[in-house]
């Protein structure tokens, strides 16, 4: 338990961090904790049975612990309704879920930013051979979403608007509400790239009146394999189904089906009953630690990082350079070298573990011939001497290389 | 490209035993194919590696971390020629030990990973001046051969009865005229050794015991009794076989065979031997008590020409 936040505290209850490594991946893949550790083994040991099958008493605990998962994904985001939150395997099942399910035509446009993940690019473009036209919209040189360049794209066409809520590849966290705003008066549907941003901000799907916000569990303390589409319900109830089979109906004959409700709608198969019941555990550690509180860490890490390297003129950064527009991601460039050597000599020399390459938004690399950066990502479980540490072994490779 | 020339017979070696390791031999395959074909290789193997080095470097000196960067193309290069050629002198110094039994070559005595204790060089040198002009040693005439006087080669062996080597390439030496009997005879010469006790009263002796036809009986004893020599044991060998006792006394006080047993040592020291045993086959030197192998391989090439 967490009384106030202290980052060396909240370190203790994360294994890997015993190592002598200094995690700076975070944007990729967050660390456990011991208490979802434990969760997940609970239910291994003790009711690893079916959820919303059978009757009996193993069964009952799962489905009331799957609820009581929901309940806090629920909370997480504000949503309204338990039957909003669809449990899905990852932030990109999610967005597949919507592309195929919102019931696009010929002709229908959608708009999406051009700093898009992989995974909120190619469910859309697979669309375009039934007709779809895929708009991108192109930003601000700092990397920050241009509003008015939206505005002139949007027309009466556009069915629904995808977009990124806070990029991996430099933290720079889009105006969702004002997007949603524009679209709405259109009549289009918005639908969030949640997954660097629930991890770290208090989102309110009801106060930034978003459409979808889809996100993973990895990202924010919660096993692999987990992730959750919200959705309106009235929005998720008019939708076709993605994947059908168990669970997705009440009732079934040679010719015909009945469909289950939400959210057992969109719920296909067998789930993953132990990584939901980690991934509300998650959820709880979260809240106990205060998203605010770690908004606040990683804004202060960033800071420094940003403060100490941006003198050095061999640096450069991938968006803005104010480091309170980049949440918990200092992702740069030295100059003359390639960043996957960077990243594997921080790694060498300090154990300093960072991401490097395009993580996974080839396009707006290979639209501005930027061959990739090193990405630094923190989180809250980070100390100010870890920054102070990869400042310092960031300038000695400026210096000697 | 240097670098994947490196890495893929390493990894190839170690992906036998761990399959992480045949992952990355096939990486260094395909670095090394897109480099031949003039196009960067995909898998980034090469900058990994040099990256991975750099950066343990780093830990301990940035500035040699920072220059290793700079200059690894040329430090790659240096180190494959480096590697190319500690290849080629193991696999030399193998050639050399399987067939020689020293890793460098057969007249060497130098140290021999393969051989140690140097088992199969070991010699015992006497101070001899350098020649200029080696002189292989002929077969003398008049001197006995061992084996078969007809035999197509004969084995020039300059020993010492007094040196536990020569004493050591005896059994060897057997093997060989049996295996090659009727082909291969033996001529022992004597090379004297001054700091071996009786190493020249022994060598009179065997040649006295050689008037009396006896020679190889003696030859024989003088090495079974090699560590517990003295100078009445000499008459008691030739006593115990059989052999003339007042022409032996006589032979040996007269010392006649003073000249021959120096003439014999001469032609060794011309023919550049620095110690016993060494064995001449036809010019090929052997220096040392080396396995059978070295002087089959020898002979059999000899009696093919």
């Amino acid at each position: 338990m967490i009384f106030g936040f202290d980052a060396n505290k909240a370190r203790k209850d994360f294994p890997v961090l015993s190592k002598d490594i200094i995690y700076f991946d975070n944007a990729c893949m967050s660390l456990k904790p011991l208490q979802v550790i434990e969760r997940i083994n609970e239910y291994y040991k003790e009711y690893s049975a079916c959820a919303g099958r059978s009757a009996h008493k193993l069964a009952s605990r799962v489905e009331n612990e799957v609820a009581k998962s929901r309940e806090e994904l629920r909370k997480i985001v504000n949503a309204k309704k338990q039957e909003e939150i669809i449990f899905t395997r990852n932030t990109t099942e999610g967005i597949n879920l919507v592309a195929n399910s919102i019931g696009l035509r010929k002709g229908d446009e959608v708009i999406i930013s051009d700093k898009e993940h992989n995974s909120n690019l190619l469910p859309w473009l697979k669309l375009r051979k039934n007709g779809m036209i895929v708009k991108i919209c192109p930003g601000n040189s700092d990397g920050t979403f241009n509003l008015e360049n939206f505005e002139k794209l949007i027309s009466k066409k556009t069915k629904i608007v995808s977009v990124v809520f806070t990029s991996n590849v430099d933290g720079v966290t889009n105006p969702i509400k004002g997007i949603c705003k524009i679209a709405h008066d259109n009549g289009s549907l918005v639908l969030a790239d949640g997954a660097q941003a629930v991890p770290s901000h208090e989102v309110d799907v009801g106060g930034l009146d978003v459409d979808f916000l889809a996100f993973s569990g990895h990202k924010m303390l919660g096993p692999t394999g987990t992730g959750v589409l919200y959705g309106k319900k009235k929005l998720l109830e008019k939708m076709d189904q993605f994947i059908i089979g168990g669970e997705t109906v009440t009732n079934t004959n040679y010719d015909s089906y009945e469909m289950e409700e939400l959210p057992m709608k969109f719920e296909a198969g067998l789930q993953d009953y132990a990584g939901i019941i980690g991934l509300g555990e998650a959820c709880r550690y979260l809240k106990r630690v205060g998203l605010g509180s770690i908004k606040k860490q990683e804004l202060k890490l960033n800071a420094l990082i940003s403060r100490e390297l941006l003198k050095n003129e061999k640096i450069r950064i991938l968006g803005p350079g104010d480091a309170g527009q980049r949440s918990g991601i200092f992702s740069f460039n030295i100059k003359g070298m390639n960043p996957h050597n960077v990243s594997k000599i921080l790694e060498n020399s300090r154990n300093i573990l960072t991401r490097s390459g395009m993580h996974c938004v080839h396009s707006w690399f290979n639209s501005r011939k930027i061959g990739g950066s090193v990405r630094a990502s923190m989180y809250f479980y980070n100390t100010e001497e870890e920054a102070e540490i990869f400042v310092g072994e960031v300038q000695k490779i400026c210096k000697a290389f | 490209m240097v670098l994947c020339i490196v890495a893929l017979p390493v990894f190839a070696i170690l992906g036998i035993f761990s399959l992480r390791y045949r992952k990355l031999a096939v990486e260094s395959l395909h670095c090394l194919f897109r480099t031949a074909i003039f196009r960067p290789c995909r898998s980034g193997l090469d900058e990994n590696i040099k990256s991975s080095i750099t950066g343990k470097v780093m830990k301990y000196s940035p500035k040699a971390a920072g220059a290793m960067y700079r200059h690894y193309r040329i430090l790659s290069l240096l180190f494959l020629i480096v590697l190319l050629l500690s290849a080629y002198w193991t696999a030399a110094g193998v050639y050399n030990y399987w067939k020689y039994g020293n890793c460098n070559g057969p007249e060497e005595t130098g140290f021999c990973m393969f051989d140690p204790a140097g088992e199969n060089s070991r010699i015992s040198e006497t101070d001899v001046d350098s020649i200029t002009q080696v002189v292989i040693p002929k077969v003398e005439n008049g001197d006995p051969l061992i084996g078969n006087p007809n035999a197509e080669i004969t084995i020039i062996e300059f020993g010492c009865y007094a040196c536990p080597f020569t004493k050591k390439a005896e059994p060897i030496i057997n093997e060989v005229l049996e295996h090659y009997k009727g082909k291969v005879n033996l001529q022992f010469r004597t090379f004297y050794i001054p700091n071996h006790n009786l190493s020249y009263t022994s060598a009179l002796a065997a040649n006295c015991a050689m008037e009396q036809g006896k020679y190889l009986e003696y030859h024989k004893k003088l090495f079974e009794m090699q560590e517990s020599m003295a100078k009445d044991k000499l008459f008691a060998i030739a006593d115990s076989i059989g052999l003339e006792q007042k022409n032996f006394t006589l032979c040996m006080e007269s010392n006649r065979y003073r000249q021959e047993i120096d003439s014999d040592s001469l032609a060794g020291i011309h023919g550049g031997v620095r110690g016993t045993p060494t064995f001449f086959i036809n010019s090929q030197r052997i220096a040392g008590p080396k396995p059978f192998r070295t002087f089959k391989t020898i002979i059999d090439s000899e009696l093919k020409k």
